[in-house]
This record gives structure tokens, C-alpha cells and sequence, in this order.
């Protein structure tokens, strides 16, 4: 069977805006494996030395050690509150449409205007500012994807689950923990890989209120108001690398379980 | 271990086929619901319903979509709050008794099953949350899944069961608690003709063997008339009638339940003179004879009160011999083949308002005698034929 010229053409544009469009994101991971000399990347030298000296940067590995620890604590809050709160719409009580509309407003409104109002209010009620501002922030922040996800799979939960519970007998915080919490988990977990993400990558909102610690890409930020080193294309490409994966990883935790209850 | 063996187990066991208090023979009220009234906000859906469940009975509610059928079951499992009125099991009001103390499980209409358990941890479910030893719930389960035929699927999920196959396992996680009524919602509603009649036998059979009373819940009434013991007809939130299969078929009370139960031939007319268990009803097929025979409310109605001739398809025959009683003519006008039966539409008189009837034949492999078009001389029994008051 021959290709219709249709066809053809339309993957030639494809291609094409694929090749624009990405292409550039992975320069940096192409550049930081050869060595870099007045400004120009020199191809002939094939090299890990960028590596070699991001590894040793204490600031870098510091600015690392704050973001694993804001991330990890917006993780726990967010995937706690998120839960909660989406338990709490799905329960149908009183107050649950101005609820969403608030959770989802931080995500929504442009990171600065989030981050001003953020400082603000921590200046108002004299909260130093601390790698604890940022957690705040980031919870915030992505506090409206887990209570989305976690929302959907509750929602396509057959509400007689639950009812079949109590009704072989169980009370209502077993019927929580042996009938929602397994059917939740993997949706709980997905969440909790795409706020990781989200917090590990944010940089709007950190800039603002954090103190004297900074996160990664705040000190990817810093560093390349020095101009460009080789260590940047490294941390560059290192951190695509790690969301790359996040992202797979969220695919394959949410994506198959779905796919069970859409045949159930 | 086959079936029969696992039931000999249960019952042993004391499983559910142990009924307390009074013999089989003088069967006593289970549940009894007293003037239960429901609404959703201000819609009202069911008006003071009085019902009594009897014990080891296999009770069906029936009704059209919309009739409440569902809300009385929910009621009594305590899935819902009633508005108004009370329950009682065993003569204990148990209205504000919440769901999970109940005696009382349900099989589901979507079966409704975990679907991160295996089926021995959906049917071992009930024990489990009641910190049955472990030990004892694995026998009760293999027990219960033996009961349904189930015994080698114990490992599997829920998803890689067939639609009769999860029923199967709903009914014995509903069963394994040893509950006193075990409450159906339209269990059968999801599963293809020929899987449901073998799950209505198997159903029946299950009954039958632990003795145990079966509230269900169907809009079929074809299955209604093969399960139950007794049948509830509701319609708009109201019983219309409580009896057994046949009396609802012979002897509805209301022309909602003769049109609702089977087919059927109503012919309008006002009552006539009663003739010891007999009384006359004068209608567009003239004067027609019909039995009242048990039925006192038909015998002291009014004379000119309006009223419905009933008689069945089954019931009308072609026949030229003419004694004078429930005999006249009609034109055929279809006739139509329906496997082990024949039906014939017939119109009687030439108006087009005039009264069209059914008759059902047993079907001949050479053929139908009658043809379209043709007139014939048709007649029915008097016993065969009821009154409904309109």
C-alpha cells in the first residue's frame, strides 16, 4: 500500500513543527557533554567534566537538598489536603462549589500575582520567610492537582461501593480504609509524582518568598545572571531528565488502573 | 466437594438455613413496614406503603421504572432514611437502626463489588470487617463459594469474571453473613435472555436450599411470575396489590395491575345482575358472564357500576358450539407466529373504537387453522373470566 500524498504531507509538517518545537530542549543535554570555550561549544572534545563540577558545587547540592525537602513536605500537605477536600466534594456538603473555585484559583492566576499575595500575607502575620514560605507556597500551588486528580477517580467510583460496605457490615473508617483509600491510591499516587514535579520545577512563587535558602531552579536562576557555564547545560539537562521520567512514571501509576475501572 | 454437599455444610453449620422462632408451616411476619412514606425534597415517592415480609419467603416487589420499587428496598437495607413511618423486624422497630447493624444484605444491580479484592476477599468481605477469625473465614468462604459454583475463581479478580460470574459472587458475599433477608435490586437486569432465565432458576434454587427471605427487586414480570412466592405491584409509589403469582394473573385488583401483569383482554362494560358466584357485565361484545367467585368487593359492587370484563389470551377459543353464554364474532385481523404459541388479534364489530382482542393458541406444525381476514364464532368459559372494577 502506497502513502496518499495527504498523508505524507501531513507528517512532513508534523515533523517539522516536532523538530521547532523540541528540538531546542535537547541542546542543553547535547551541549553539556562537550566543553565550552569562549562562549562557543567546542565539538571536538567530548567530555563529562560539566558533571564532574556540578557534582562538586556545594551550593548546588545544597540548593538540591532544599528542594527534595520542600518537595517531599508540599507532597505529604498537598496530597493529605488534597484528598481531603476532594472527599469533601464528593460528600456533597455545603459550600462545595466556592471550595473548588478557591483550590483551583492559585493554580490559575499568573505565579507572581500568587507570589506577591503569598509575601504579603506572610509579612502581614510576621512569618519569616524560609524554605517553610516555600512549602506553604508550593501547597498552595499545587494543592488543585491532586484534589483534581484524586476528585476523578472518586468520581468514577460507583457510589454503591461504598454503600456495599456498610452494608456487609463495615464502619464508616473501615469502609474508608479497606474500600476508598486502596481504590484511591494509585490516583493519590499520581498526584503526588505531578506535585513533586510541579514543586521540584517552580521558581515564580520561590523566588518571592523564600529566604536566605534557595532551590534549584532559583539557583539555576542566579547562575545564569553569571553568564552560561557548562555546569548550567548539566543541571539543565539533569532536571529534564528527572521530569521526563516524573512524567512517565505519573503516566503509568494513573493511566492503567482507569483503564480497570472504565472495564468494570 | 460439589454444591449439594457445601449446603449439607452450611447447614450444619448453622448457616442461613436456621430459622428461629415459629415452624415452617405457620409462617410469621419478618419485616413488616408500617406507613412508610419517602420524598426527595418535595417530590414525593412512596405514599404510605404497609408491606409484610414473611419469614423464609421469596417476596417480589414489581413495578415500572419510577414505581418506588427500588426506594422500598433501600429503605428496609437502610441505605436511605425514610421521611415517615417504621420498620420492624420481628416485631423490634429498627427504623433508626443504621445500615451496617442491620441483619439485612444486598446484592446490588452493578453487583458493586471491590474491585481491588480477589473474590474470596469480596465474599470473605462481611466476616472480615467483623474481625471474624481468620481461620473461620476461609472455610465460610470457600463454603459460600462452593454454594455458588464458584470454588476455583477464588484468586481472581473481579474483572476477569464473566456477568453471571460476578452475580454469582455478589450473592454469596450477601449470603456468608448469614443474614435474614438477603434484599435484590434488579440483580438480573444487566445479563443477556438466556443467562438470566438460568440465573432465575439457580436464584430459586439457592432460596429454596438455605431458606433464607429474598426481597427482589425487578421490572420483569415474566421473572417476577417464575421466582417469587408472593408479588408486590407498585405503581407511583403505591402498592396495588400483594398476592401470589396466580392471584395477581387471575384475579388483579385494578385495572393497572391487569394491563401491568401479562397480556391480557379488558373489556369495558357496567356490572349486570350476580348470579351465585357469577355476574353479568354488559359490554360492546354484549352480555358477558364472568366469575366472582372469592372475590366479595365484585359481588357487593353496585349494579351499573363501571367495570372491565378480564379474561386471558389463553382463555379465548374459536368454537362454533353455541350455549347461549360469553359467545359472539369477530374478524380476524393478524395472525402472528410467536414460536410455541400463536396469537390472533381479532376486532370485534366494524367500528374502529370497537374492542380488539388476543387470543392464544398453541402453535401446530402444520399451521394455524385461522387465517386473516377470516370471521369466526369465539367464546370463553365464565370461570375463566374475572371482573376489574374501573
Amino acid at each position: 500500500m502506497t502513502a496518499r500524498p495527504s498523508t505524507i504531507f501531513l507528517a512532513a509538517v508534523t515533523a517539522l513543527v516536532a523538530v521547532l518545537l523540541y528540538s531546542p530542549l535537547f541542546v542543553p543535554i547535547v551541549s553539556s557533554f562537550f566543553t565550552v570555550a569562549h562562549g562557543e561549544v567546542v565539538w571536538s572534545s567530548p567530555t563529562v567534566a560539566a558533571y564532574v563540577s556540578l557534582a562538586g558545587n556545594k551550593e548546588i547540592l545544597t540548593a538540591l537538598r532544599a528542594t527534595l525537602i520542600v518537595g517531599a513536605c508540599t507532597v505529604l500537605l498537598s496530597v493529605g489536603g488534597g484528598t481531603l477536600l476532594a472527599l469533601y466534594y464528593h460528600g456533597r456538603r455545603s459550600g462545595r462549589g466556592a471550595l473548588q473555585f478557591i483550590i483551583f484559583l492559585p493554580f490559575l492566576m499568573p505565579p507572581i500575582i500568587s507570589g506577591l499575595a503569598l509575601l504579603i500575607f506572610f509579612r502581614e502575620v510576621g512569618l519569616e520567610r524560609s524554605l517553610l514560605t516555600v512549602v506553604i507556597g508550593h501547597t498552595v500551588f499545587v494543592l488543585a492537582i491532586v484534589y483534581r486528580t484524586v476528585l476523578t477517580r472518586l468520581q468514577s467510583l460507583s457510589r454503591s461501593l461504598v454503600e456495599a460496605s456498610y452494608d456487609l457490615g463495615a464502619t464508616g473508617w473501615q469502609t474508608f480504609w479497606r474500600v476508598l483509600m486502596p481504590n484511591l491510591s494509585s490516583a493519590m499516587a499520581g498526584g503526588a509524582i505531578l506535585a513533586f514535579a510541579l514543586s521540584f520545577d517552580e521558581t515564580m512563587i520561590t523566588i518571592l518568598v523564600t529566604g536566605t535558602q534557595s532551590t534549584l531552579p532559583v539557583r539555576l536562576w542566579a547562575m545564569m545572571r553569571l553568564g552560561f557555564s557548562p555546569d548550567i547545560n548539566a543541571l539543565v539537562a539533569l532536571i529534564l531528565i528527572f521530569t521526563v521520567l516524573l512524567c512517565v512514571l505519573a503516566a503509568r501509576v494513573l493511566i492503567p488502573k482507569q483503564v480497570a475501572t472504565a472495564a468494570h | 466437594m460439589s454444591g449439594r454437599d457445601s449446603l449439607l455444610l452450611l447447614r450444619r453449620s448453622g448457616l442461613p438455613g436456621r430459622r428461629q422462632g415459629p415452624s415452617m408451616n405457620e409462617k410469621s411476619d419478618l419485616l413488616t413496614l408500617r406507613s412508610v412514606s419517602k420524598s426527595y425534597g418535595a417530590v414525593p415517592v412512596l405514599h404510605d406503603v404497609n408491606l409484610a415480609i414473611r419469614d423464609g419467603e421469596f417476596l417480589t416487589v414489581l413495578g415500572p421504572s419510577g414505581s418506588g420499587k427500588t426506594t422500598v428496598l433501600r429503605l428496609i437495607g437502610g441505605l436511605e432514611p425514610m421521611t415517615s413511618g417504621e420498620i420492624r423486624l420481628d416485631g423490634q422497630d429498627i427504623s433508626r437502626m443504621p445500615i451496617n447493624r442491620r441483619p439485612f444484605n444486598t446484592v446490588f444491580q452493578d453487583y458493586a463489588l471491590f474491585p481491588h479484592l480477589t473474590v474470596a476477599g469480596n465474599v470473605g468481605y462481611g466476616l472480615s470487617v467483623r474481625h471474624v477469625p481468620r481461620k473461620e473465614i476461609a472455610r465460610r468462604v470457600a463454603e459460600a463459594l462452593e454454594l455458588v459454583q464458584l470454588g476455583s475463581f477464588a484468586k481472581r479478580y473481579p474483572t476477569q469474571l464473566s456477568g453471571g460470574q460476578r452475580q454469582r459472587v455478589a450473592l454469596a458475599r450477601a449470603l456468608i453473613c448469614r443474614p435474614r433477608l438477603i434484599l435484590l435490586d434488579e440483580p438480573l437486569a444487566a445479563l443477556d435472555l438466556e443467562l438470566r432465565r438460568q440465573m432465575q432458576e439457580f436464584l430459586k434454587s439457592i432460596q429454596r436450599e438455605i431458606k433464607t427471605t429474598f426481597l427482589f427487586v425487578t421490572h420483569d414480570q415474566e421473572e417476577a411470575i417464575g421466582m417469587s412466592d408472593r408479588i408486590c405491584v407498585m405503581q407511583a409509589g403505591r402498592i396495588r396489590q400483594l398476592g401470589t403469582p396466580h392471584e395477581l394473573y387471575y384475579k388483579p385488583n385494578c385495572e393497572f395491575v391487569a394491563r401491568f401483569f401479562g397480556e391480557n383482554n379488558l373489556v369495558p362494560g357496567t356490572l349486570g345482575q350476580v348470579q351465585g358466584e357469577l355476574r353479568s357485565i354488559d359490554t360492546a361484545l354484549g352480555r358477558l358472564i364472568c366469575s366472582v367467585a372469592g372475590q366479595p368487593h365484585l359481588k357487593n359492587a353496585p349494579e351499573g357500576a363501571c367495570a372491565f370484563a378480564m379474561f386471558r389470551p389463553e382463555a379465548l377459543h374459536v368454537s362454533e358450539v353455541h350455549d347461549g353464554k360469553n359467545h359472539f364474532s369477530g374478524k380476524i385481523v393478524d395472525v402472528a407466529f410467536a414460536g410455541s404459541s400463536t396469537v390472533a388479534i381479532i376486532a370485534v364489530g366494524e367500528d374502529r373504537s370497537a374492542p380488539r382482542l388476543r387470543m392464544r393458541l398453541p402453535s401446530r406444525f402444520s399451521g394455524s387453522a385461522l387465517s386473516a381476514s377470516e370471521t369466526v364464532a369465539l367464546s370463553f368459559a365464565p370461570r375463566e373470566a374475572h371482573l376489574v372494577l374501573s
